[in-house]
């Protein structure tokens, strides 16, 4: 520390010292000028992609039943042509789970962690670049990946597992119901799209499966669309049209739903579907939880929307392992 | 830099990156059991006004009385080697100051007035034991982690806003910055910790020692004193913060930091006046039944103020709550706040569940976790959910606003409420109506209804209310496990 400087200064500074205060003020100002009251760049909103594979020979969707989730998924993927039907060498996928609750998988008010870990470990096996795991939570995001088994499953099957608080939302120019939500960007970057729910309970809709399961993509506002379920499930249905559907129908959610809790509600099926008609995919869920699917609103208008069919005999039935 | 100076540098470098590191892993929501309540279990500040206000001693304090020990063998350790404020202010002092030795000398002299800490102490812990604690409105470590809270995670990405944080932030900046003029100037003046150690560290086995004979009185020991305790003269024992600056400064080698037998004559007492002392300590009993009598009192219970899952009764709550703000960073929604006017003038800065804010998560029970003084319980989630086959832990009821609700008023569906509600069954479940619409046709309607047998207050259906601003359905405190005399129903409580 030196000694105090001369409580005078000389006119060169002080005119350098003015100059500079004066430049100073001047580079803010512009800054300000140039910068303020900037609209964020708002891209155009991204179009949804149509993530379907040209049809094969085999049928529209196959149903496993056995012990093993895992084998389940194999052997329903294997009936409609096999994992290498839908995803190809180099491709990126997202696999949507419902991933929804604080649950653990018992409750089954989300997916089975086995049933993601088995497509993680196909769509790895079938040579994807990047699978990707994503769902945007009801309850805290940490706590449900985690609670699900989700995030350890998944993650040890090679898996990105993305949870709320990792997915960017951008506007995609939704139309219908829908109008003004944003999505998830990995959603839009994603070559394939696998949707896997959980077959549930829901006192609006009455069941909750694949179709519903988009609601995990949208951002904030999303439950405006509780306004109109049928219609507005519909509609989801008719956006976002995913290579594949798989439904969990491990354990099933009968009652209390889509939330859950009691273990009385759960019943044990030991079945997993796989198709490429997300309307048979729902139908097929519908029914195991008792319910005639022509008699459930949205399916019956997403079948006039032409998005699919809910013809039951459509379905191959693998039977038990 | 000396030996001295860099072990110590590198102690204070070490505690203040283990309070940072361990508030981030909080308030990120890492689910290992870290220590994270470690620095608020050894504070004694928390302890004793805890023990004074509520005549328990919470189990986990006792670690405050093994800083006590510590500050009877080496002083006050805590203050210059522990502290993350101190060390804050420290730093911002060595960055920013632009003093000449002059300067320096006249700045780190001792003021008189450096014994208002004594008075706040005093004021502290005798409105503690009349009834209501306040030492978390000062207390270092309290004060670091809200502002922290409040002040820095919001800023950063993916920080979730705190309202009325700016205020914890900038008093937090304020202690920080006014370092540049004069040193640690809270720690100095206002800290009620460093007051308390104070008293102990006049007993200290480990001073600074002057030898006499070696002295030549050039005054350079105390240039950059952090206590301002002037080794030079009649050291005060109690200030001094064992720095340790005087023991390189000295020129002629005649400071030591040593074991010393008890000082001959009483230790320097605090610079106070017993009319100053005797003012302040009938002032501060005064304080709890004024705060409480022109703050609303808080027997009567409030609509808006739900506290955190296994909160103990307002009183004893108020009798534990430090005010740290750990509860508030461990909550993974975002649901607690800091109170402002929500709990009275005497709940300023407690936790309060602010459903619009975020809920409560049904199995989460992280807030009584950390919590250092146990105003929170720790719950397992089993205990809280009800799971275990007693009644669920509940912190109020939700209400529906038949104005606002889509479907009782604008005859629209939608029971988002009910899709989200936790308990099983559904505390909110809906009736089936068919209303005639505008244009004559009929619409069938779920309209939503709460079953306050089964509503634990959450706020989840609260939180997720798409009716914008304003939800149709709200979470008042009614009901609430913690208060007996706040109950809804009548006869015993199901679940």
């Amino acid at each position: 520390m030196s000694r105090r400087v001369e409580p005078t200064i000389t006119r060169r500074e002080a005119l350098l010292r003015l100059s500079s205060t004066v430049a100073a003020a001047a580079a803010v100002g512009a800054g300000v000028v140039a910068f303020h009251d900037r609209r964020t760049v708002t891209a155009a909103p991204a179009a949804i992609p149509d993530w379907r594979t040209p049809p094969g020979g085999q049928g529209p969707a196959a149903a496993a039943r056995g012990a093993d989730p895992a084998a389940n998924v194999r052997r329903a993927i294997a009936a409609i042509g096999g994992i290498g039907r839908f995803v190809r060498p180099g491709e990126s996928v997202l696999i949507k789970p419902n991933v929804g609750w604080d649950r653990i998988p018992e409750q089954a008010a989300d997916t089975d962690p086995t049933v993601v870990a088995e497509l993680v470990r196909l769509c790895r096996g079938a040579g994807a670049r990047r699978v990707v795991v994503a769902d945007i939570s009801c309850n805290d995001p940490r706590r449900c990946f985690a609670s699900s088994g989700i995030l350890a499953a998944a993650g040890a099957a090679g898996a990105e597992v993305l949870d709320a608080r990792r997915l960017r939302l951008v506007p995609a120019g939704l139309s219908g119901l829908a109008e003004g939500l944003e999505v998830v960007e990995e959603l839009l970057r994603a070559d394939r799209v696998i949707n896997v729910p959980v077959v549930k309970h829901h006192s609006l809709s009455r069941v909750t499966i694949g179709m519903k399961n988009w609601f995990g993509v949208l951002g904030q506002g999303r439950n405006r669309l509780h306004q109109d379920i049928d219609m507005a499930v519909a509609e989801l249905g008719a956006i976002f049209r995913p290579t594949l559907t798989v439904v969990d129908a491990t354990r099933v959610l009968t009652a209390n739903g889509p939330v859950g809790g009691s273990l009385a509600d759960v019943r044990a099926v030991g079945a997993v579907l796989a198709g490429t008609d997300p309307v048979l995919a729902d139908a097929w869920g519908a029914a195991l939880l008792g319910h005639r699917p022509d008699a459930l609103g949205f399916i019956a208008r997403a079948e006039q929307r032409g998005l699919g069919r809910s013809d039951l005999a459509l379905i191959t039935e693998l039977g038990t392992a | 830099m000396t030996w001295t100076t860099r072990i110590r540098t590198l102690y204070q470098a070490f505690f203040l990156l283990l309070f940072v590191w361990l508030l981030a892993h909080l308030a990120a929501g890492d689910p290992r059991a870290f220590p994270f309540t470690v620095f608020h279990h050894a504070d004694p500040l928390s302890a004793t006004g805890t023990a004074l206000a509520s005549g328990t001693i919470p189990g986990a304090l006792v670690w405050a009385a093994a800083l006590i020990a510590l500050t009877l063998v080496l002083g006050r350790v805590f203050c210059g080697w522990v502290c993350p404020l101190g060390t804050l202010q420290q730093l911002a002092s060595f960055l920013f100051s632009g003093r000449t030795r002059r300067e320096s000398l006249s700045v780190n002299r001792y003021r008189r007035w450096y014994a208002v800490k004594y008075y706040i102490l005093a004021a502290l812990l005798v409105g503690a034991l009349a009834g209501t604690l306040q030492t978390g409105l000062l207390d270092p470590l309290s004060l670091a982690a809200r502002g922290l809270a409040s002040g820095l995670w919001p800023a950063l990405p993916g920080g979730r806003p705190a309202p009325g944080g700016w205020l914890a932030a900038l008093l937090l900046v304020a202690i920080v910055v006014v370092s540049r003029w004069i040193p640690r100037l809270f720690c100095r003046a206002f800290c009620p910790l460093g007051a308390l150690l104070g008293v102990f560290a006049r007993f200290a086995v480990f001073r600074i020692h002057r030898g006499s004979e070696a002295c030549t009185s050039c005054t350079l020991c105390a240039f950059a004193c952090q206590g301002a305790d002037e080794p030079l003269g009649n050291h005060r024992v109690g200030e001094c913060m064992v720095c340790l600056n005087c023991l390189p400064a000295c020129p002629e080698q005649a400071m030591s930091y040593s074991a010393l037998p008890p000082l001959p004559e009483p230790p320097q007492q605090p610079d106070l006046s017993r009319r100053t002392l005797v003012g302040t300590v009938l002032a501060s009993l005064a304080i709890a039944p004024l705060l409480r009598a022109t703050g609303g009192g808080r027997t009567a219970a409030r609509a808006r103020l739900l506290r955190p899952p296994g909160a103990l009764a307002e009183t004893d709550f108020l009798e534990r709550c430090v005010k740290c703000s750990l509860c508030q960073q461990a909550c993974p929604t975002g649901a607690i706040q800091s109170a402002i006017a929500e709990a009275g003038v005497e709940g300023f800065w407690t936790p309060v569940v602010v459903p619009r804010r975020g809920w409560c998560e049904f199995a989460c029970t992280r807030c009584g976790e950390v919590c250092p003084t146990a105003a929170i319980t720790r719950l397992t989630p089993a205990r809280k959910t009800g799971y275990d086959g007693k009644p669920a832990v509940r912190i109020g009821t939700a209400f529906v606003d038949r104005g606002r609700c889509l479907p009782w008023a604008m005859q629209t569906p939608c029971i988002v409420c009910e899709e989200m509600c936790p308990t099983d069954p559904k505390a909110i479940w809906f009736e089936e109506a068919v209303e005639t619409a505008r244009d004559g046709t009929a619409r069938k309607l779920q309209r939503p209804r709460v079953d306050a047998a089964r509503c634990v207050g959450c706020g989840i259906c609260e939180n997720k209310c798409p009716v914008g601003e304003e939800a149709a359905i709200r979470v008042t405190s009614v009901g609430e496990t913690r208060d007996p005399l706040n109950r809804l129903l009548a006869g015993s409580v199901q679940t």
